[in-house]
């Protein structure tokens, strides 16, 4: 079979989005099972569906959570009732039959009871058999209903602190997560304070050209260890598959200093370029996403010398 | 009773100690599943049903829906995410149909920008990407069809008639979606 050509049909797509009708389901799965690269096709465009559908997410109000794990613990009681009744049965039936069969059988055993059994109690079998058996029958379903319940108490508690305990391990993961990513940004503006603090550093100003008259951006030099930061005030935002690359000057040749990331052209923070031996002067075009060996000069959007 | 150890709470990954706990009817592990799973699961069921208390009504049929019928999950066959996932969604496309929204408001999920629903997110959730950055890829065209496909319950046929396109185009548009989809989580 063309497995190829069964992938690009499309009814893969469709078996993902759940619109096929079973039969043709059913042949999805079979074919899937035999040819790897259909399996492997299908799961690529399962996860891809799925990653849609988590990227939706959104945290139900707190209060819901206890609602609705309750209400899913109700309606399987209530359909359950008839099923939950089987394991009951011979719980509620095991213990009985200790005492019971002890008790009716009462006649035979007396002979040797009374070896095992206190003395007082070996003759009462014999003439209280019947109340005391249904006695102790009383007393052992009370005991057991008093324990079931019981148990039941403790499994709801038990059930519900080890809810509490899986929120709270929840929650101090996210403020661990929280905390290490402010941790970290913080650790970043720490350098870019002390790069901005750094004397040695020459801070050039990148004026906007015709083209983008309104951009502006600082680059910050150290010549004695070739540092480059490049700092953007405003930049257009750059087309689709576009990035912006920054080039040195140095006797008038352009020298390669890095593409800027997304965020560094849309002003949030100092970004480290690659070390520059010399330079006089910066400048920054918008190049194919992953950057240029060559400056496209009709793109040039910022420039200034040192 | 057999208390559980910390260390034998799933992590995060941990679907398959998840699955077995599931299998083995052990309800505790439902109040995992809800913390694993429910805002995933709310967020595309209120995206589907658009109301807090129809969404709420879903997600507790999803679990019991999803307890019931856990005997026929094949974890051979693909991830809980995906099963549970399909489970919910189909609930809430079935209210949606059942409470004939659909004659009322039949476009309105796509008026639903998807830009507002990514601020209302109030979960800090470094790891996952976001509905921005898949959007992003996607030209409107393309978030259309997959939208009224995946969270609508329509079929291609159906999506053709309501955009007046021919068929071939909607799914030339719904199979480059899922591929640009896929081609960013691989």
């Amino acid at each position: 079979m063309d497995t190829q050509q069964y992938i690009e049909s499309g009814v893969l797509e469709e078996y993902a989005l759940g619109i096929l009708p079973e039969a043709e389901r059913a042949e999805v799965e079979r074919l899937a099972s035999i040819h790897p690269d259909i399996r492997h096709e299908l799961d690529a465009i399962i996860m891809g569906l799925d990653a849609y559908a988590e990227a939706h997410s959104l945290t139900p109000p707190p209060a819901m959570r206890d609602r609705v794990l309750n209400g899913w613990q109700q309606a399987i009681r209530n359909q359950g009732s008839k099923e939950n009744a089987i394991p009951v049965v011979p719980m509620a039936a095991a213990p009985t039959v200790g005492p019971a069969t002890a008790a009716t059988p009462p006649a035979t055993p007396t002979a040797t009871e009374p070896i095992v059994r206190s003395i007082n109690s070996a003759p009462e079998p014999i003439r209280e058999a019947p109340a005391r058996s249904y006695g102790w029958l009383m007393a052992a379903s009370v005991a057991l209903l008093l324990s079931l319940g019981g148990n039941y108490v403790l499994y709801n508690r038990w059930q519900n602190t080890q809810s509490e305990l899986f929120a709270v391990q929840r929650e101090q993961a996210q403020f661990a997560t929280v905390q290490q990513a402010s941790q970290k940004q913080l650790e970043t503006q720490r350098g870019e304070l002390a790069v901005l603090r750094d004397e040695q550093f020459r801070h050039v100003t990148l004026a906007g050209t015709p083209a983008a008259p309104s951009a502006k951006a600082r680059v910050l030099y150290n010549p004695a260890t070739r540092a480059v930061y490049v700092d953007v005030r405003s930049l257009p935002a750059p087309p689709a598959g576009k990035q912006y690359q920054l080039w040195a000057l140095d006797n008038g040749k352009p020298v390669d200093a890095g593409v800027l990331a997304a965020s560094t052209a849309a002003g949030e923070g100092l970004q480290q370029m690659k070390d520059i031996a010399s330079a006089q002067a910066f400048a920054m075009t918008v190049e194919d996403a992953g950057g240029s060996p060559t400056p496209t000069l009709s793109t040039m959007t910022v420039v200034g010398n040192i | 009773m057999n208390v559980i150890p910390p260390e034998a709470i799933p992590s995060l990954s941990d679907e398959d100690l998840l699955v077995q706990r599931l299998r083995d009817r052990d309800e505790s592990a439902m109040t995992l599943f809800y913390d694993r799973y429910s805002a995933a699961l709310y967020g595309v069921i209120m995206r589907i049903v658009k109301k807090e208390e129809e969404a709420e009504d879903v997600l507790q049929e999803s679990m019991v829906k999803i307890w019931n019928s856990f005997h026929s999950y094949d974890a051979g066959k693909g991830r809980l995410f995906t099963w549970v996932m399909n489970v919910s969604r189909n609930l809430a496309i079935d209210k949606i149909r059942s409470r004939q929204y659909r004659v009322g408001s039949r476009t309105q999920p796509l008026e639903d920008s998807a830009a507002v629903r990514e601020a209302a997110s109030p979960t800090f959730r470094p790891e996952h990407i976001g509905l921005q950055e898949m959007t992003k890829q996607l030209n409107p065209d393309q978030q259309q069809v997959v939208d009224m496909l995946y969270f609508g319950g329509y079929t291609q046929s159906e999506v053709a008639e309501e955009l007046d396109l021919p068929l071939g185009t909607v799914k030339t548009r719904a199979r480059a979606a899922i591929k640009v989809l896929s081609k960013l989580i691989r």
